[in-house]
């Protein structure tokens, strides 16, 4: 399926593991998207604050502030950033984390290891949901 | 002895012991200065990488693919750049990855690094092993699940698990038993590479539940992350086992699961002594029953433990609408018992600030 994103398109990926974010960054930037990297939930809510971005992902497990208290408090921003379409990936399977994560108000869901094929394919679809509901 | 010799001998030791201290000095800063010169190489090297990688991984499927050329002497450092991706990326990307660590004849070296003195090695070597499924040679990794080095032990484990080849499972069932009991959820990761038909091997070949609850409370956390209907059977019988913490992780197992007919087996649980077990009865039995669940929840509302209690109300609340209507007829009910209307209403609250209802 071909995605054309809307010009400057905006993600933020929050993770810590720099080679991650890094490979990540460097697949999202093939899709023409601009991504900013945070290495904690403390640098990434500061870039919500700061930036307009359109879609984040972000690790579970991390210093400072993990990615479940990161969701947390983009949900308590003023719209429209407090409804930003959030990814979270995590490493581990565990199911009460995902339905912790949905409930306190993530879009998605993936565990790693991730393939970049389909990180970008639920980034996508996300996007599209969140221009429909605009 | 004349004075002018004992000052002659007292100079010349001076000498000597200076530039002993100074050729060990010396000697230190140069160690340092190596250590600094590898550091900067290896920050290079990964930072060449990390650029070539996108453009080696996201190719279009079937173009050519090709990665610069890596010396020899950089090979070690590449192992470990390379094995790091493997846990984040999987897929094509997780293939493609592989096919590189094997064309660079990487795996090759294996063997002797399995039995490195250095553990950190020996530790990479495992997870290689694992991570890009190397499993000629699993025979070579069993040695290290005796590894006096806690973290290469476990990475032996891992790698053994990953195969899912169950005639590692004995092994790596042995080591797991001799593990500390806090680390359950690190040894359950490990088991559940062997995948659900673990489940059944351990059924054939666990001693009694009474004799060893430890390794069957494994299995019932096992059965739960692994949803495999196969044990249900066992679980409600080690349901019958008189031990609390086996108890508790078949009732866990049997909420996932969530078969109705189970039903019947978990109600009495609901009653139990022990508090920790009525309240995970009243988790499952939302779970389990559904709304047919409704007035044995509503009786645990009632519970004199609030864990129980609180179980119970967001039992009722998970039900959607009727177990809402419930909750709702119990906060209004002027004859209903004190604790029931107050966690009713607790919950009611709650659901509200959040606009779930």
């Amino acid at each position: 399926m071909s995605r054309v994103w809307p010009v400057n398109t905006r993600v933020l990926v929050v993770e810590d593991d720099q080679s991650t974010a890094r490979i990540i960054q460097a697949r999202l930037e093939m899709e023409g998207l601009k991504v900013f990297v945070a290495f904690n939930g403390v640098e990434g809510l500061e870039i919500i604050q700061r930036e307009d971005i359109d879609l984040v992902t972000t690790d579970l497990m991390m210093p400072a502030m993990n990615g479940f208290r990161l969701v947390q408090e983009v949900r308590d921003l003023p719209a429209p950033k407090g409804r930003v379409p959030i990814l979270l990936i995590s490493s581990n399977q565990n199911e009460q984390d995902m339905v912790r994560c949905l409930a306190a108000g993530a879009d998605d869901y993936m565990t790693k290891p991730i393939s970049a094929q389909v990180l970008v394919e639920r980034l996508w679809r996300l996007h599209q949901r969140s221009s429909q509901q605009d | 002895m004349p004075v002018d010799s004992v000052l002659r001998a007292l100079i010349l030791g001076s000498i000597v012991l200076g530039t002993l201290v100074s050729l060990l000095v010396l000697l230190g800063a140069f160690i340092q200065f190596q250590r600094d010169r590898q550091n900067v190489h290896r920050i290079e090297r990964f930072m060449a990488w990390e650029t070539a990688l996108p453009a080696y991984l996201f190719r279009e499927p079937g173009a050519l693919r090709e990665f610069s050329a890596i010396p020899r002497r950089d090979l070690s450092i590449f192992q470990t750049f390379l094995a790091r991706y493997q846990a984040t990326l999987g897929g094509a990307e997780a293939a493609y990855l592989r096919d590189l660590y094997l064309s660079l004849g990487i795996h090759e070296s294996l063997p002797k690094r399995l039995q490195h003195r250095s553990p950190a090695t020996r530790a990479q070597a495992a997870k290689e092993v694992a991570v890009f499924q190397q499993d000629q040679y699993l025979q070579q990794v069993i040695p290290l699940l005796l590894d006096p080095v806690p973290y290469v032990s476990h990475m032996a484990a891992l790698a053994l698990s990953r195969s899912g080849d169950l005639q590692y499972a004995r092994s790596v069932l042995i080591w797991v038993l001799q593990e500390e009991l806090y680390q359950r959820e690190r040894l359950l990761r490990v088991l559940e590479g062997f995948g659900p038909d673990l489940l059944p091997w351990l059924e054939s070949c666990l001693d009694m539940p009474s004799h060893d609850p430890e390794a069957w409370i494994l299995y019932a956390l096992l059965a739960a992350s692994h949803k495999d209907p196969r044990s249900e059977r066992r679980l409600l019988q080690l349901l019958e086992t008189p031990h609390v913490d086996l108890q508790a992780a078949a009732l866990k197992a049997l909420a996932v699961l969530a078969d109705p007919l189970a039903y019947p087996k978990v109600l009495p649980f609901a009653h139990h002594a022990a508090w920790p077990i009525r309240a995970l009865a009243a988790k499952a039995l939302g779970l389990i029953g559904g709304p047919d669940a409704i007035p044995d929840l509503i009786d645990l509302t009632c519970d004199r433990i609030y864990e129980v209690r609180r179980n119970a109300a967001q039992g009722l609340a998970d039900l959607g609408h009727s177990g809402y209507q419930a909750l709702a007829w119990l906060a209004e009910d002027p004859t209903a018992d004190r604790f029931a209307r107050d966690i009713a209403r607790e919950r009611l609250e709650w659901a509200e600030e959040r606009g779930h209802q």
